[in-house]
């Protein structure tokens, strides 16, 4: 009986189809696991978290209505930051060939001489009024009179420190971002940070205020504790979104624990499902509480 | 027969299937361990609430255990393949059966496990790595011996070598091409605020992860398909006392081996590039561009070697780039020192990172044809041909070569060179003396090109060259000829006619 010879070509092929099936199941399988705007829960726990874990609104902000139709950093750019660089700049227009305050003809010495130690003062002198921000207005959900504030304070600020009149984008988001960073270092406490190839220590351990009230190894969990179908309107035009795109709307009630510790009971979460994703609808939702519960 | 030096075993479609399989391979290969690390470090288990410390210290252990286990399976992979003998050949079947389970592993390093257990975190990322690591080598190692079976006329597979080599190192940088298209395509699709949502959990490595490893898949299999084995192995079994007697007693290959180790110290220009842009030329973004022209040039080279190679020998091609290598290096420290570190020189130094990248070309292609060339003699003296052993000693040599240099490039960088590390937490980079600069500068250039000249000193004794070289090639000829008259089950005839 000849011996059958091995079909080198057939094994190839159906290893190529094999494979492919196998590989689309695990990226399909990973993508639905952590991307949490197919599921209107993971996204209502991950806005939740986000807040709580680190008194971030801003960051919780790019999973909200408010970043379906552009990127959260170009929401503030076109709404908030141009309107203060570019004279009688009309939110969402273009900027080029326009003159403002970020031309570089602008930059004074102090400026285009600093190696980063002015920048960081101009941070430090900037976090009281940030933090000022947050307390007044119980957190970040009127987003507008923080960046406006924000905005035109860090226009004062710089001026007195720079000495000059330039203004951009980049100064915005280094400033805010690095008091939102403290921010949320005054509530986890911070260890010590040493250059990692030279030894020599940075920064110092700080303790934080969630470590003083919940201790060393506190964690946070949130968990829905409720969810159901809803008639509240989220407010798209807001946003540029048309109304006809919304194909569902969920209310959800999470508790936010810490070890078994109930610290917030009921936090009540928007979310509107566009297209296959949820965004939380950060209109409706009120999120003053996850700023305070640890006082 | 006395023509036998110009005879064409392969087809023309070969040579170029067998630079596809190698692309494949480096696609794959070439991703994964930065990417790894960086799917560990920043995304596998975010939001899991784990001690951040931790996790980094146990990263830097996965990779040092994986790099040992690698070692090990590296030499005991080319045991086994010297041991094999099918009649698909003896490299082919490891290349084309290994591909489907190294392609699910590596893509499952990239499906962390939803725990909150910190402890099974850190098992797994052992577990999955090692894994991959064993069956990559069980792949990658007989890829690149297959070059020492596909044609058993050396000028032939010399070419074959050097372009599939070309291939090779056009695949290692394929994932960053592939990373930059989904990336492209997930904006498009999913829009930019939600894009920037998928990319900070990680999904768009998780779907370049997938994209490469199709492409490996795809690739391999094309290879798998057109080539074959046209060096018939040998009968004789290889004793583990063989296996390792020829990594470290046979001259010729000991010497091709040997240039890692002498010139292990060429790489550290890598662990400086980022100062270089930061200090000397005054960005931390010129670092891509630093590197690009150098990886151009990288590319040219081993194009290049290919025609040296037809005018001169490998060990005279060898010593030539080495000696080119360290003239460009050292002419690239007398300009950088001469014009000053100030924008006017970011120009003239791109440039010369262009012609200072050529020299790898050689690195590249050069070594895997002595070896074969090294393989071609030992089967002439033993009777045995050592495929495997001979190409896992280098690759074991290159692997300790490999951890002298992360050794010692840091040791350069912040012990000798003075590096002051900023204290203040606003200025990321602090100022450094004109004495660091300079030694930064030495780091990128002088002390590099010190050991691409030591790399060329063992190759002064390397002699399977010329007379030597053509004498042993026409009696393996005679030799096979006279096997297959008297034994008509070659894997050679067999493989024919499955062609």
């Amino acid at each position: 009986m000849a011996k059958k010879e091995f079909n080198v070509k057939l094994y190839g092929i159906l290893s190529i189809i094999f494979v492919a099936l196998i590989l689309g199941l695990l990226t399909v399988r990973t993508f639905i696991t952590r991307y949490n705007a197919f599921d209107p829960g993971k996204t209502a726990s991950a806005y939740v978290s986000t807040i709580v874990e680190t008194g971030d609104g801003y960051g919780a902000y790019k999973i909200s209505l408010l970043s379906k139709n552009s990127k959260f950093g170009d929401f503030i750019r076109n709404n908030f930051i141009y309107p203060e660089i570019y004279e009688n700049y009309e939110p969402g227009s273009s900027t080029k060939g326009l003159k403002g305050l970020n031309d570089e003809s602008l930059k004074g010495e102090k400026t285009k001489n600093d190696n980063g130690a002015l920048e960081g003062e101009l941070i430090d002198s900037m976090y009281p009024y940030y933090k000022s921000l947050i307390e007044a207005n119980n957190g970040w959900d009127y987003y507008d009179i923080i960046f406006k504030s924000y905005i035109s304070r860090l226009k004062e600020q710089r001026k007195e420190i720079f000495g000059d009149d330039y203004f951009d984008d980049e100064t915005f988001f280094t400033c805010i971002e690095s008091n939102i960073k403290t921010y949320g270092e005054e509530l986890t406490g911070t260890e010590d940070v040493t250059d990692k190839n030279t030894g020599v220590q940075i920064s110092s351990a700080s303790v934080g205020e969630y470590q003083k009230k919940y201790g060393d190894d506190y964690r946070f969990t949130v968990e829905i504790k409720e969810s159901k179908d809803t008639d509240v309107i989220a407010d798209t035009a807001l946003y540029d979104i048309s109304p006809d795109s919304i194909k569902g709307e969920k209310e959800m009630i999470l508790t936010v624990r810490c070890g078994e510790e109930t610290v917030i009971d009921e936090i009540k979460v928007y979310a509107v499902k566009i297209g296959h994703s949820w965004f939380i609808d950060n209109i409706n939702t009120d999120t003053g509480i996850l700023y305070n519960f640890y006082k | 027969m006395g023509n036998s030096e110009k005879k064409k075993y392969m087809k023309k479609s070969e040579i170029f299937t067998f630079g596809i399989g190698l692309f494949g391979v480096a696609l794959l290969t070439g991703w994964m361990p930065d990417y790894t690390q960086t799917y560990f470090a920043d995304f596998a288990f975010k939001g899991k609430g784990f001690d951040a410390g931790v996790i980094s210290a146990n990263i830097s252990t996965v990779f040092l255990a994986a790099g040992i286990i690698g070692a090990v399976i590296e030499l005991i992979t080319g045991f086994l393949i010297d041991n094999t003998r099918t009649r698909l050949g003896k490299v082919k079947p490891w290349i084309g059966f290994g591909a489907v389970p190294m392609v699910i592993i590596a893509m499952l390093v990239f499906c962390a496990p939803d725990t909150r257990n910190q402890t099974l975190a850190i098992v797994w990322m052992y577990v999955i790595y090692s894994l991959y690591t064993a069956v990559g080598c069980a792949v990658e190692r007989p890829s690149e011996c297959f070059g020492a079976l596909c044609s058993p006329e050396p000028s032939e597979r010399s070419t074959a070598i050097s372009i599939a080599s070309f291939m090779k190192s056009v695949g290692q940088s394929g994932g960053m091409v592939v990373i930059m298209v989904v990336g492209i395509i997930m904006k498009a699709v999913m829009g930019q605020q939600q894009f920037k949502n998928a990319e900070a959990q990680g999904l768009d490595l998780v779907i370049a992860t997938a994209i490469c490893a199709l492409g490996f898949i795809i690739f391999v299999m094309i290879f798998f398909i057109n080539n074959k084995e046209r060096v018939p192995y040998t009968r004789e079994k290889v004793s583990l006392k063989d296996a390792v007697k020829v990594v470290f007693t046979h001259k010729n290959l000991l010497m091709v081996s040997l240039t890692k180790l002498t010139g292990f110290g060429r790489g550290v220009y890598g662990t400086v590039s980022l100062y270089i842009a930061i200090y000397l030329l005054g960005s931390k973004d010129l670092k891509l561009a630093l590197l690009l022209p150098m990886g151009i040039g990288t590319a040219v080279g081993t194009l290049l070697v290919n025609f040296v190679l037809k005018k001169f020998s490998t060990k005279q091609t060898y010593i030539l780039f080495c000696v080119y290598g360290a003239s460009t290096l050292t002419i690239l420290y007398f300009v950088a020192t001469g014009i000053g570190f100030r924008s006017e020189l970011i120009i003239p130094f791109l440039i010369l990172n262009f012609f200072c990248g050529i020299q790898h070309g050689n690195t590249n292609v050069t070594p895997n044809i002595m070896i074969a060339d090294c393989v071609d003699e030992i089967e002439y003296k033993t009777g045995k041909r050592q495929e495997g052993l001979a190409y896992a000693g280098f690759g074991l040599f290159a692997k300790v070569a490999s951890a002298f240099t992360k050794a010692l490039g840091p040791w350069l960088l912040y012990t000798w060179s003075g590096y002051l590390a900023s204290t203040d937490a606003n200025i990321a980079y602090a100022a450094q003396s004109d004495s660091t600069l300079n030694k930064f500068l030495m780091i990128y250039t002088i002390i590099p090109a010190v050991f691409v000249i030591l790399q060329g000193v063992p190759i002064i004794f390397y002699d399977m060259v010329g007379d030597k070289k053509e004498k042993i090639t026409k009696a393996l000829m005679e030799r096979r000829a006279a096997a297959s008259a008297g034994d008509a089950d070659t894997p050679q005839e067999k493989t024919s006619e499955n062609a």
